[in-house]
Protein backbone atom coordinates (compact mmCIF):
# COMPACT_ATOMS: atom_id res chain seq x y z
CA UNK A 1 0.00 0.00 0.00
CA UNK A 2 2.72 2.45 1.04
CA UNK A 3 6.32 2.19 -0.07
CA UNK A 4 8.89 4.61 1.22
CA UNK A 5 11.78 4.13 -1.12
CA UNK A 6 15.35 5.11 -0.30
CA UNK A 7 14.39 8.62 0.74
CA UNK A 8 17.08 11.14 1.51
CA UNK A 9 16.46 14.70 2.65
CA UNK A 10 18.71 17.47 3.90
CA UNK A 11 17.09 20.79 4.76
CA UNK A 12 18.95 23.84 3.58
CA UNK A 13 21.41 25.06 6.18
CA UNK A 14 21.29 21.79 8.12
CA UNK A 15 24.52 19.89 8.63
CA UNK A 16 22.86 16.51 9.10
CA UNK A 17 20.49 14.57 6.91
CA UNK A 18 16.90 14.67 8.11
CA UNK A 19 16.34 11.34 6.36
CA UNK A 20 19.22 9.13 5.32
CA UNK A 21 18.26 6.57 2.67
CA UNK A 22 15.19 5.46 4.60
CA UNK A 23 13.03 2.72 3.14
CA UNK A 24 10.06 0.85 4.55
CA UNK A 25 6.81 -0.69 3.42
CA UNK A 26 3.36 -0.76 4.95
CA UNK A 27 1.13 -3.53 3.68
CA UNK A 28 -2.57 -3.14 2.92
CA UNK A 29 -4.76 -3.21 6.02
CA UNK A 30 -1.78 -2.94 8.39
CA UNK A 31 -1.28 -0.39 11.14
CA UNK A 32 2.31 0.77 11.23
CA UNK A 33 3.79 2.94 13.95
CA UNK A 34 6.47 5.46 13.09
CA UNK A 35 8.61 6.06 16.13
CA UNK A 36 11.60 8.15 16.93
CA UNK A 37 12.88 10.79 19.30
CA UNK A 38 12.50 14.48 18.57
CA UNK A 39 14.39 15.28 15.38
CA UNK A 40 14.54 11.65 14.29
CA UNK A 41 12.84 12.47 10.98
CA UNK A 42 9.25 11.34 11.59
CA UNK A 43 7.56 14.57 10.51
CA UNK A 44 9.86 14.83 7.52
CA UNK A 45 8.91 11.29 6.51
CA UNK A 46 5.20 12.09 6.81
CA UNK A 47 5.80 15.31 4.85
CA UNK A 48 7.40 13.31 2.04
CA UNK A 49 4.49 10.84 2.01
CA UNK A 50 2.00 13.70 1.67
CA UNK A 51 4.08 15.60 -0.90
CA UNK A 52 4.73 18.56 1.39
CA UNK A 53 8.45 17.96 1.74
CA UNK A 54 10.55 17.48 -1.38
CA UNK A 55 13.09 14.67 -0.94
CA UNK A 56 16.58 15.02 -2.41
CA UNK A 57 16.49 11.36 -3.41
CA UNK A 58 13.94 8.59 -3.40
CA UNK A 59 10.17 8.76 -3.37
CA UNK A 60 7.02 7.68 -1.59
CA UNK A 61 4.65 5.41 -3.51
CA UNK A 62 1.01 4.98 -2.60
CA UNK A 63 -0.52 1.99 -4.33
CA UNK A 64 2.38 2.14 -6.75
CA UNK A 65 1.85 5.82 -7.66
CA UNK A 66 4.66 8.20 -6.84
CA UNK A 67 3.58 11.14 -4.69
CA UNK A 68 6.52 13.13 -6.01
CA UNK A 69 5.68 12.46 -9.67
CA UNK A 70 1.88 12.70 -9.55
CA UNK A 71 0.46 13.82 -6.22
CA UNK A 72 -3.04 14.36 -7.71
CA UNK A 73 -3.14 10.68 -8.63
CA UNK A 74 -1.43 9.39 -5.50
CA UNK A 75 -3.37 11.27 -2.82
CA UNK A 76 -7.11 11.03 -3.61
CA UNK A 77 -7.58 8.08 -1.25
CA UNK A 78 -5.38 9.36 1.54
CA UNK A 79 -6.58 11.01 4.73
CA UNK A 80 -4.30 12.82 7.17
CA UNK A 81 -4.52 14.08 10.71
CA UNK A 82 -1.90 16.35 12.18
CA UNK A 83 -0.91 17.19 15.70
CA UNK A 84 -3.08 20.12 16.87
CA UNK A 85 -5.20 20.21 13.70
CA UNK A 86 -5.75 23.73 12.41
CA UNK A 87 -9.18 24.60 11.10
CA UNK A 88 -10.77 27.86 10.08
CA UNK A 89 -12.03 28.85 13.51
CA UNK A 90 -14.47 31.44 12.19
CA UNK A 91 -16.33 28.78 10.16
CA UNK A 92 -18.56 26.00 11.43
CA UNK A 93 -17.31 22.41 11.51
CA UNK A 94 -19.66 21.70 8.62
CA UNK A 95 -18.23 24.46 6.42
CA UNK A 96 -14.69 23.40 7.28
CA UNK A 97 -15.50 19.88 6.11
CA UNK A 98 -17.20 21.08 2.92
CA UNK A 99 -14.35 23.43 2.17
CA UNK A 100 -11.62 20.81 2.72
CA UNK A 101 -13.55 18.16 0.83
CA UNK A 102 -13.58 20.49 -2.19
CA UNK A 103 -9.84 19.83 -2.53
CA UNK A 104 -10.59 16.12 -2.86
CA UNK A 105 -13.17 16.66 -5.58
CA UNK A 106 -16.10 17.35 -3.26
CA UNK A 107 -18.37 14.98 -1.37
CA UNK A 108 -22.12 14.75 -0.88
CA UNK A 109 -23.84 16.23 2.16
CA UNK A 110 -25.10 12.77 3.03
CA UNK A 111 -21.57 11.43 3.26
CA UNK A 112 -20.53 14.31 5.48
CA UNK A 113 -23.56 13.71 7.72
CA UNK A 114 -22.70 10.01 7.99
CA UNK A 115 -19.08 10.73 8.81
CA UNK A 116 -19.92 13.42 11.34
CA UNK A 117 -22.40 11.07 12.97
CA UNK A 118 -19.80 8.33 13.11
CA UNK A 119 -17.16 10.48 14.81
CA UNK A 120 -19.76 11.75 17.28
CA UNK A 121 -19.91 15.38 16.24
CA UNK A 122 -23.45 15.51 14.90
CA UNK A 123 -24.90 17.89 17.49
CA UNK A 124 -22.09 20.45 17.24
CA UNK A 125 -21.09 20.34 13.59
CA UNK A 126 -23.02 23.52 12.74
CA UNK A 127 -21.27 25.48 15.52
CA UNK A 128 -18.18 27.56 14.94
CA UNK A 129 -14.94 25.66 15.40
CA UNK A 130 -13.72 28.41 17.74
CA UNK A 131 -16.20 27.04 20.31
CA UNK A 132 -14.85 23.46 20.06
CA UNK A 133 -12.82 21.71 22.74
CA UNK A 134 -9.56 20.00 21.82
CA UNK A 135 -11.31 16.63 21.73
CA UNK A 136 -13.98 17.96 19.37
CA UNK A 137 -11.33 19.38 17.06
CA UNK A 138 -9.73 15.97 17.01
CA UNK A 139 -13.05 14.40 16.05
CA UNK A 140 -13.42 16.97 13.30
CA UNK A 141 -9.89 16.14 12.18
CA UNK A 142 -10.82 12.48 11.99
CA UNK A 143 -13.98 13.36 10.04
CA UNK A 144 -12.06 15.42 7.45
CA UNK A 145 -9.51 12.63 7.07
CA UNK A 146 -12.28 10.08 6.48
CA UNK A 147 -14.22 12.15 3.95
CA UNK A 148 -12.25 11.08 0.87
CA UNK A 149 -13.07 7.49 1.96
CA UNK A 150 -9.34 6.82 2.28
CA UNK A 151 -7.43 3.60 1.85
CA UNK A 152 -4.49 5.07 3.75
CA UNK A 153 -4.63 7.18 6.91
CA UNK A 154 -1.55 9.16 7.88
CA UNK A 155 -1.69 10.21 11.51
CA UNK A 156 0.82 12.59 13.06
CA UNK A 157 0.52 12.53 16.87
CA UNK A 158 -3.27 12.20 16.60
CA UNK A 159 -3.89 11.84 20.33
CA UNK A 160 -1.66 14.69 21.37
CA UNK A 161 -3.45 16.77 23.99
CA UNK A 162 -6.35 14.34 24.41
CA UNK A 163 -7.38 13.18 27.88
CA UNK A 164 -7.05 9.45 28.70
CA UNK A 165 -10.71 8.76 27.82
CA UNK A 166 -10.21 10.56 24.51
CA UNK A 167 -7.12 8.48 23.76
CA UNK A 168 -8.95 5.22 24.46
CA UNK A 169 -11.91 6.34 22.36
CA UNK A 170 -9.65 7.34 19.49
CA UNK A 171 -7.87 4.00 19.64
CA UNK A 172 -11.16 2.11 19.52
CA UNK A 173 -12.37 4.22 16.60
CA UNK A 174 -9.20 3.53 14.70
CA UNK A 175 -9.40 -0.21 15.23
CA UNK A 176 -13.05 -0.18 14.22
CA UNK A 177 -12.16 1.76 11.09
CA UNK A 178 -9.55 -0.78 10.14
CA UNK A 179 -12.11 -3.52 10.73
CA UNK A 180 -14.90 -1.83 8.74
CA UNK A 181 -13.00 -0.15 5.93
CA UNK A 182 -9.82 -2.19 5.74
CA UNK A 183 -7.77 0.96 6.22
CA UNK A 184 -4.01 1.03 6.16
CA UNK A 185 -2.67 3.34 8.85
CA UNK A 186 0.69 5.01 9.36
CA UNK A 187 0.79 6.38 12.89
CA UNK A 188 3.46 8.67 14.23
CA UNK A 189 3.26 8.87 18.00
CA UNK A 190 5.29 9.34 21.13
CA UNK A 191 2.86 7.26 23.17
CA UNK A 192 4.57 3.88 23.17
CA UNK A 193 1.71 2.09 24.89
CA UNK A 194 -0.60 3.39 22.20
CA UNK A 195 1.71 2.14 19.47
CA UNK A 196 2.06 -1.25 21.16
CA UNK A 197 -1.70 -1.65 21.45
CA UNK A 198 -2.55 -0.41 17.99
CA UNK A 199 0.22 -1.31 15.63
CA UNK A 200 1.02 -4.51 13.81
CA UNK A 201 4.49 -3.26 13.03
CA UNK A 202 6.75 -0.32 13.74
CA UNK A 203 9.45 1.62 12.00
CA UNK A 204 11.90 3.31 14.34
CA UNK A 205 13.97 6.25 13.15
CA UNK A 206 17.01 7.65 14.83
CA UNK A 207 18.93 10.66 13.57
CA UNK A 208 17.32 10.29 10.15
CA UNK A 209 18.21 6.60 9.84
CA UNK A 210 15.93 3.62 10.13
CA UNK A 211 17.11 1.45 13.00
CA UNK A 212 14.25 -1.00 13.14
CA UNK A 213 11.40 -2.23 10.99
CA UNK A 214 9.27 -5.14 12.05
CA UNK A 215 6.72 -6.44 14.54
CA UNK A 216 6.10 -4.77 17.89
CA UNK A 217 7.44 -7.79 19.79
CA UNK A 218 10.51 -8.57 17.77
CA UNK A 219 13.10 -6.25 19.23
CA UNK A 220 15.30 -8.91 20.81
CA UNK A 221 16.37 -10.05 17.37
CA UNK A 222 20.06 -9.80 18.27
CA UNK A 223 19.98 -10.86 21.93
CA UNK A 224 18.12 -13.22 24.25
CA UNK A 225 17.12 -11.81 27.62
CA UNK A 226 16.81 -13.87 30.79
CA UNK A 227 15.67 -13.06 34.30
CA UNK A 228 17.73 -15.28 36.57
CA UNK A 229 17.77 -15.28 40.37
CA UNK A 230 20.02 -17.42 42.50
CA UNK A 231 21.12 -17.86 46.11
CA UNK A 232 24.80 -17.26 45.18
CA UNK A 233 24.33 -14.13 43.07
CA UNK A 234 27.97 -13.04 42.75
CA UNK A 235 29.19 -16.42 41.63
CA UNK A 236 26.26 -16.79 39.27
CA UNK A 237 27.13 -13.50 37.57
CA UNK A 238 30.68 -14.71 37.02
CA UNK A 239 29.38 -17.97 35.56
CA UNK A 240 27.02 -16.07 33.26
CA UNK A 241 29.92 -13.99 32.08
CA UNK A 242 31.95 -17.10 31.35
CA UNK A 243 29.03 -18.49 29.37
CA UNK A 244 28.98 -15.38 27.13
CA UNK A 245 26.24 -13.43 28.90
CA UNK A 246 26.24 -9.85 30.22
CA UNK A 247 24.20 -7.77 32.62
CA UNK A 248 21.40 -5.85 30.90
CA UNK A 249 19.60 -3.83 33.57
CA UNK A 250 18.15 -6.31 36.02
CA UNK A 251 18.38 -9.11 33.48
CA UNK A 252 21.05 -11.00 31.56
CA UNK A 253 21.59 -10.84 27.84
CA UNK A 254 22.96 -13.75 25.81
CA UNK A 255 23.63 -14.04 22.12
CA UNK A 256 20.50 -14.77 20.14
CA UNK A 257 20.10 -18.52 19.53
CA UNK A 258 21.07 -19.65 22.97
CA UNK A 259 19.08 -22.68 24.09
CA UNK A 260 17.11 -22.13 27.33
CA UNK A 261 17.49 -25.72 28.71
CA UNK A 262 21.17 -25.92 27.79
CA UNK A 263 21.86 -22.57 29.42
CA UNK A 264 20.05 -23.57 32.62
CA UNK A 265 21.85 -26.92 32.68
CA UNK A 266 25.21 -25.23 32.20
CA UNK A 267 24.55 -22.78 35.04
CA UNK A 268 23.52 -25.55 37.42
CA UNK A 269 26.45 -27.62 36.24
CA UNK A 270 28.81 -24.72 37.03
CA UNK A 271 27.37 -24.57 40.57
CA UNK A 272 24.81 -21.79 40.38
CA UNK A 273 21.98 -22.15 42.94
CA UNK A 274 19.28 -21.06 40.51
CA UNK A 275 15.95 -20.28 42.18
CA UNK A 276 14.16 -18.85 39.13
CA UNK A 277 14.94 -18.80 35.44
CA UNK A 278 12.76 -17.10 32.79
CA UNK A 279 13.31 -15.90 29.21
CA UNK A 280 11.84 -12.41 28.59
CA UNK A 281 11.40 -10.32 25.49
CA UNK A 282 12.48 -6.74 24.99
CA UNK A 283 9.51 -4.41 25.13
CA UNK A 284 9.02 -1.62 22.65
CA UNK A 285 9.62 0.87 25.42
CA UNK A 286 12.95 -0.72 26.38
CA UNK A 287 14.11 -0.77 22.81
CA UNK A 288 12.98 2.79 22.24
CA UNK A 289 14.63 4.12 25.38
CA UNK A 290 17.81 2.21 24.65
CA UNK A 291 18.02 3.70 21.16
CA UNK A 292 17.86 7.18 22.71
CA UNK A 293 20.38 6.44 25.44
CA UNK A 294 22.98 5.38 22.91
CA UNK A 295 23.33 8.85 21.47
CA UNK A 296 22.12 10.78 24.48
CA UNK A 297 18.96 11.98 22.72
CA UNK A 298 16.28 13.19 25.09
CA UNK A 299 13.48 10.74 25.40
CA UNK A 300 10.05 12.23 24.96
CA UNK A 301 7.56 9.73 26.28
CA UNK B 1 -13.32 23.00 -14.69
CA UNK B 2 -16.15 22.15 -12.29
CA UNK B 3 -13.60 21.19 -9.67
CA UNK B 4 -11.75 24.46 -10.20
CA UNK B 5 -14.97 26.44 -9.80
CA UNK B 6 -15.79 24.46 -6.66
CA UNK B 7 -12.40 25.41 -5.21
CA UNK B 8 -13.00 29.05 -6.18
CA UNK B 9 -16.38 28.98 -4.49
CA UNK B 10 -14.97 27.72 -1.19
CA UNK B 11 -11.93 29.99 -1.31
CA UNK B 12 -14.22 32.99 -1.77
CA UNK B 13 -16.56 31.65 0.91
CA UNK B 14 -13.68 31.49 3.38
CA UNK B 15 -12.39 34.91 2.35
CA UNK B 16 -15.73 36.66 2.66
CA UNK B 17 -16.67 34.81 5.85
CA UNK B 18 -13.85 36.59 7.68
CA UNK B 19 -14.75 39.83 9.39
CA UNK B 20 -11.44 41.47 8.56
CA UNK B 21 -12.23 41.16 4.84
CA UNK B 22 -14.91 43.80 5.37
CA UNK B 23 -12.72 46.31 7.16
CA UNK B 24 -11.79 47.85 3.81
CA UNK B 25 -15.43 48.22 2.79
CA UNK B 26 -16.26 49.86 6.12
CA UNK B 27 -13.29 52.23 6.06
CA UNK B 28 -14.07 53.41 2.54
CA UNK B 29 -17.67 54.05 3.53
CA UNK B 30 -16.59 56.10 6.53
CA UNK B 31 -14.09 58.08 4.45
CA UNK B 32 -16.76 58.85 1.84
CA UNK B 33 -19.16 60.02 4.54
CA UNK B 34 -16.47 62.27 6.05
CA UNK B 35 -15.62 63.59 2.58
CA UNK B 36 -19.26 64.41 1.95
CA UNK B 37 -19.66 65.98 5.38
CA UNK B 38 -16.62 68.21 4.90
CA UNK B 39 -17.69 69.07 1.38
CA UNK B 40 -21.15 70.06 2.57
CA UNK B 41 -20.05 72.05 5.62
CA UNK B 42 -16.99 73.65 4.03
CA UNK B 43 -18.46 73.90 0.58
CA UNK B 44 -16.39 75.54 -2.10
CA UNK B 45 -19.36 75.38 -4.44
CA UNK B 46 -19.20 79.07 -5.30
CA UNK B 47 -15.66 78.62 -6.64
CA UNK B 48 -16.67 75.37 -8.31
CA UNK B 49 -19.67 77.12 -9.85
CA UNK B 50 -17.48 79.84 -11.29
CA UNK B 51 -15.03 77.25 -12.63
CA UNK B 52 -17.67 75.02 -14.23
CA UNK B 53 -19.56 77.93 -15.70
CA UNK B 54 -16.28 79.14 -17.18
CA UNK B 55 -15.16 75.84 -18.72
CA UNK B 56 -18.47 74.20 -19.56
CA UNK B 57 -21.45 76.31 -18.61
CA UNK B 58 -24.34 74.66 -16.77
CA UNK B 59 -23.13 74.23 -13.20
CA UNK B 60 -26.26 72.29 -12.17
CA UNK B 61 -25.79 69.87 -15.09
CA UNK B 62 -22.09 69.16 -14.72
CA UNK B 63 -21.70 69.33 -10.95
CA UNK B 64 -23.83 66.21 -10.70
CA UNK B 65 -23.88 63.30 -8.28
CA UNK B 66 -21.54 61.53 -10.70
CA UNK B 67 -19.02 64.38 -10.62
CA UNK B 68 -19.06 64.48 -6.82
CA UNK B 69 -18.71 60.67 -6.69
CA UNK B 70 -15.68 60.88 -8.95
CA UNK B 71 -14.06 63.45 -6.67
CA UNK B 72 -14.65 61.12 -3.74
CA UNK B 73 -13.00 58.12 -5.35
CA UNK B 74 -10.13 59.75 -7.21
CA UNK B 75 -8.47 61.12 -4.07
CA UNK B 76 -9.05 58.13 -1.80
CA UNK B 77 -9.00 54.93 -3.81
CA UNK B 78 -5.30 54.49 -4.45
CA UNK B 79 -3.88 54.93 -0.94
CA UNK B 80 -6.72 53.32 1.02
CA UNK B 81 -7.06 50.50 -1.49
CA UNK B 82 -3.34 49.81 -1.15
CA UNK B 83 -3.69 48.94 2.53
CA UNK B 84 -6.62 46.59 2.15
CA UNK B 85 -5.63 44.86 -1.06
CA UNK B 86 -2.11 44.27 0.31
CA UNK B 87 -3.67 42.98 3.53
CA UNK B 88 -5.81 40.40 1.73
CA UNK B 89 -3.24 39.37 -0.88
CA UNK B 90 -0.40 39.15 1.64
CA UNK B 91 -2.57 37.22 4.03
CA UNK B 92 -4.37 34.72 1.87
CA UNK B 93 -1.55 32.19 1.66
CA UNK B 94 0.82 33.29 4.42
CA UNK B 95 -1.94 33.15 7.05
CA UNK B 96 -2.90 29.62 6.00
CA UNK B 97 0.74 28.62 6.34
CA UNK B 98 1.15 30.33 9.70
CA UNK B 99 -2.06 28.89 11.17
CA UNK B 100 -1.39 25.39 9.88
CA UNK B 101 -4.45 25.19 7.60
CA UNK B 102 -2.18 24.73 4.62
CA UNK B 103 -1.05 21.30 5.83
CA UNK B 104 -4.62 20.02 5.81
CA UNK B 105 -5.12 21.47 2.33
CA UNK B 106 -1.85 20.16 0.91
CA UNK B 107 -2.62 16.68 2.22
CA UNK B 108 -5.31 16.68 -0.50
CA UNK B 109 -4.76 15.79 -4.14
CA UNK B 110 -4.41 19.36 -5.32
CA UNK B 111 -1.39 20.79 -7.10
CA UNK B 112 0.31 23.80 -5.59
CA UNK B 113 -0.17 25.73 -8.82
CA UNK B 114 -3.92 25.18 -8.76
CA UNK B 115 -4.05 26.21 -5.13
CA UNK B 116 -2.17 29.43 -5.90
CA UNK B 117 -4.26 30.25 -8.97
CA UNK B 118 -7.43 29.89 -6.91
CA UNK B 119 -6.08 32.11 -4.15
CA UNK B 120 -4.70 34.71 -6.57
CA UNK B 121 -7.97 34.95 -8.48
CA UNK B 122 -9.83 35.28 -5.19
CA UNK B 123 -7.63 38.26 -4.32
CA UNK B 124 -8.40 39.82 -7.67
CA UNK B 125 -12.14 39.25 -7.17
CA UNK B 126 -11.84 40.89 -3.75
CA UNK B 127 -10.03 43.88 -5.30
CA UNK B 128 -12.69 44.29 -7.97
CA UNK B 129 -15.49 43.92 -5.42
CA UNK B 130 -13.87 46.48 -3.12
CA UNK B 131 -13.38 49.12 -5.80
CA UNK B 132 -16.81 48.58 -7.35
CA UNK B 133 -18.27 48.96 -3.85
CA UNK B 134 -16.34 52.21 -3.47
CA UNK B 135 -17.62 53.40 -6.84
CA UNK B 136 -21.24 52.46 -6.18
CA UNK B 137 -21.33 53.85 -2.64
CA UNK B 138 -19.70 57.13 -3.74
CA UNK B 139 -22.15 57.33 -6.62
CA UNK B 140 -25.10 56.76 -4.26
CA UNK B 141 -23.88 59.46 -1.88
CA UNK B 142 -23.15 61.84 -4.72
CA UNK B 143 -26.63 61.39 -6.14
CA UNK B 144 -28.22 61.86 -2.71
CA UNK B 145 -26.27 65.08 -2.21
CA UNK B 146 -26.27 66.57 -5.73
CA UNK B 147 -29.03 64.73 -7.58
CA UNK B 148 -28.74 63.37 -11.12
CA UNK B 149 -27.74 66.62 -12.73
CA UNK B 150 -27.54 65.25 -16.23
CA UNK B 151 -23.84 65.49 -16.97
CA UNK B 152 -20.39 64.48 -15.72
CA UNK B 153 -17.23 66.52 -15.46
CA UNK B 154 -14.03 64.54 -14.94
CA UNK B 155 -11.68 67.00 -13.31
CA UNK B 156 -9.42 66.32 -10.35
CA UNK B 157 -6.24 68.37 -9.99
CA UNK B 158 -3.39 67.47 -10.00
CA UNK B 159 -4.36 64.21 -11.76
CA UNK B 160 -6.71 65.66 -14.36
CA UNK B 161 -6.08 69.31 -15.04
CA UNK B 162 -8.11 69.62 -18.23
CA UNK B 163 -11.77 68.98 -17.43
CA UNK B 164 -13.55 66.45 -19.66
CA UNK B 165 -17.30 66.84 -20.11
CA UNK B 166 -19.75 63.99 -20.77
CA UNK B 167 -23.50 63.54 -20.88
CA UNK B 168 -25.06 61.35 -18.20
CA UNK B 169 -24.99 58.00 -20.06
CA UNK B 170 -21.48 58.46 -21.38
CA UNK B 171 -20.42 59.70 -17.94
CA UNK B 172 -21.84 56.62 -16.19
CA UNK B 173 -20.08 54.37 -18.66
CA UNK B 174 -16.77 56.22 -18.25
CA UNK B 175 -17.03 56.40 -14.45
CA UNK B 176 -17.78 52.71 -13.82
CA UNK B 177 -15.53 51.58 -16.68
CA UNK B 178 -12.63 53.53 -15.18
CA UNK B 179 -13.23 52.06 -11.71
CA UNK B 180 -13.39 48.53 -13.07
CA UNK B 181 -10.19 49.17 -15.02
CA UNK B 182 -8.57 50.56 -11.88
CA UNK B 183 -9.18 47.22 -10.16
CA UNK B 184 -7.32 45.48 -13.02
CA UNK B 185 -4.33 47.79 -13.15
CA UNK B 186 -4.06 47.45 -9.39
CA UNK B 187 -2.67 43.99 -10.15
CA UNK B 188 0.92 44.93 -9.21
CA UNK B 189 -0.25 45.43 -5.60
CA UNK B 190 -1.95 42.03 -5.56
CA UNK B 191 0.97 40.41 -7.36
CA UNK B 192 3.71 41.76 -5.08
CA UNK B 193 1.80 41.09 -1.82
CA UNK B 194 0.87 37.61 -3.02
CA UNK B 195 4.43 36.90 -4.11
CA UNK B 196 5.78 37.84 -0.68
CA UNK B 197 3.14 35.63 0.97
CA UNK B 198 4.49 32.66 -1.01
CA UNK B 199 7.83 32.93 0.78
CA UNK B 200 8.40 31.90 4.37
CA UNK B 201 7.21 35.18 5.80
CA UNK B 202 4.69 36.40 8.36
CA UNK B 203 1.41 37.62 6.82
CA UNK B 204 1.81 41.05 8.41
CA UNK B 205 5.31 41.37 6.96
CA UNK B 206 4.00 40.64 3.44
CA UNK B 207 1.42 43.40 3.84
CA UNK B 208 3.78 45.95 5.37
CA UNK B 209 6.53 45.38 2.79
CA UNK B 210 4.02 45.77 -0.06
CA UNK B 211 2.60 48.98 1.37
CA UNK B 212 6.14 50.29 1.92
CA UNK B 213 7.11 49.51 -1.69
CA UNK B 214 4.16 51.44 -3.11
CA UNK B 215 4.36 54.35 -0.68
CA UNK B 216 8.08 54.62 -1.46
CA UNK B 217 7.35 54.45 -5.17
CA UNK B 218 4.66 57.08 -4.83
CA UNK B 219 6.92 59.44 -2.85
CA UNK B 220 9.74 59.13 -5.36
CA UNK B 221 7.41 59.62 -8.31
CA UNK B 222 6.21 63.04 -7.14
CA UNK B 223 9.56 64.61 -6.21
CA UNK B 224 9.50 67.73 -8.38
CA UNK B 225 13.23 67.88 -9.06
CA UNK B 226 14.50 67.82 -12.66
CA UNK B 227 16.84 64.91 -11.87
CA UNK B 228 13.82 62.68 -11.26
CA UNK B 229 11.97 63.69 -14.41
CA UNK B 230 13.48 61.11 -16.83
CA UNK B 231 12.58 58.27 -14.47
CA UNK B 232 9.09 59.38 -13.49
CA UNK B 233 7.33 57.25 -16.09
CA UNK B 234 8.97 54.11 -14.76
CA UNK B 235 7.46 54.35 -11.31
CA UNK B 236 4.62 51.93 -10.72
CA UNK B 237 2.38 54.55 -9.18
CA UNK B 238 2.87 56.85 -12.17
CA UNK B 239 1.76 54.08 -14.50
CA UNK B 240 -1.12 53.17 -12.25
CA UNK B 241 -2.73 56.49 -13.10
CA UNK B 242 -3.52 54.93 -16.48
CA UNK B 243 -7.14 54.42 -15.43
CA UNK B 244 -7.61 58.19 -15.60
CA UNK B 245 -6.86 58.05 -19.33
CA UNK B 246 -10.33 56.54 -19.72
CA UNK B 247 -11.77 59.80 -18.43
CA UNK B 248 -10.22 61.91 -21.18
CA UNK B 249 -12.62 63.08 -23.87
CA UNK B 250 -10.41 61.48 -26.52
CA UNK B 251 -8.91 58.38 -24.99
CA UNK B 252 -5.23 57.73 -25.79
CA UNK B 253 -5.77 54.03 -26.38
CA UNK B 254 -2.18 53.26 -27.26
CA UNK B 255 -0.85 54.88 -24.11
CA UNK B 256 -3.57 53.20 -22.07
CA UNK B 257 -2.80 49.75 -23.52
CA UNK B 258 0.95 50.22 -23.04
CA UNK B 259 0.58 51.20 -19.38
CA UNK B 260 -2.01 48.51 -18.64
CA UNK B 261 0.00 45.70 -20.22
CA UNK B 262 3.05 46.84 -18.28
CA UNK B 263 1.15 46.85 -14.99
CA UNK B 264 -0.64 43.55 -15.58
CA UNK B 265 2.72 42.07 -16.55
CA UNK B 266 4.21 43.20 -13.22
CA UNK B 267 1.28 41.61 -11.39
CA UNK B 268 1.63 38.27 -13.16
CA UNK B 269 5.41 38.34 -12.77
CA UNK B 270 4.83 38.63 -9.03
CA UNK B 271 2.55 35.62 -9.21
CA UNK B 272 5.07 33.55 -11.20
CA UNK B 273 7.95 34.37 -8.82
CA UNK B 274 5.72 33.50 -5.87
CA UNK B 275 4.67 30.24 -7.51
CA UNK B 276 8.28 29.27 -8.22
CA UNK B 277 9.21 29.95 -4.59
CA UNK B 278 6.18 28.18 -3.16
CA UNK B 279 6.64 25.15 -5.41
CA UNK B 280 10.10 24.60 -3.95
CA UNK B 281 9.14 25.14 -0.34
CA UNK B 282 8.99 22.34 2.18
CA UNK B 283 5.84 22.68 4.26
CA UNK B 284 6.51 21.19 7.64
CA UNK B 285 5.17 21.75 11.14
Amino acid sequence: MLTFQNVEKRFSGAALLALDAVSFDVGKGRICGLLGHNGAGKSTALGVILGMVHPDKGEALIDGVSVQQAREKALPRVGAIFEAPAFYDYLSGWHNLKSLAAYSGGVSDRLIEETVDWVGLKTRVRDRVSTYSHGMRQRLALAQALLPRPDLLVLDEPTDGLDPEGIVEFREQLLELRERLGLTVLLSSHLLSEVEQLCDEVVILKGGEKIYEGGVDGFDHDIALFRITSDNETETKEMISRLGGRVEGDRFAFPRGVNDSELLASLIGEGAHVSSFRRESTSLEEFYLRSGEEDGTAVDK
Amino acid sequence: MIEFLRLMKWELFRLFARRRTYIGFGVFLVVEIIFLFLWTTQSRESEMEKFINRVAGGFDVYFSGLTLAFLMVVYTMFILGLVFVALVAGDILAKDTEDGNLRLILARPVTRLRLLVVKFLSCQIYTTALFLFVGVSAFAMGVIDRGWGGGFMAWAPPYILEPALFDWNEGMFRYFGAIFTFSLIYLPVTGIAFMLGCFKIKPAAATIVTVAIFIGDSVLSVIPLPAFEPYREFFLTTRMKAWLLLLEEDISWFQFAEQSIWLIGIGFTGFVIGWAAFERRDIKS
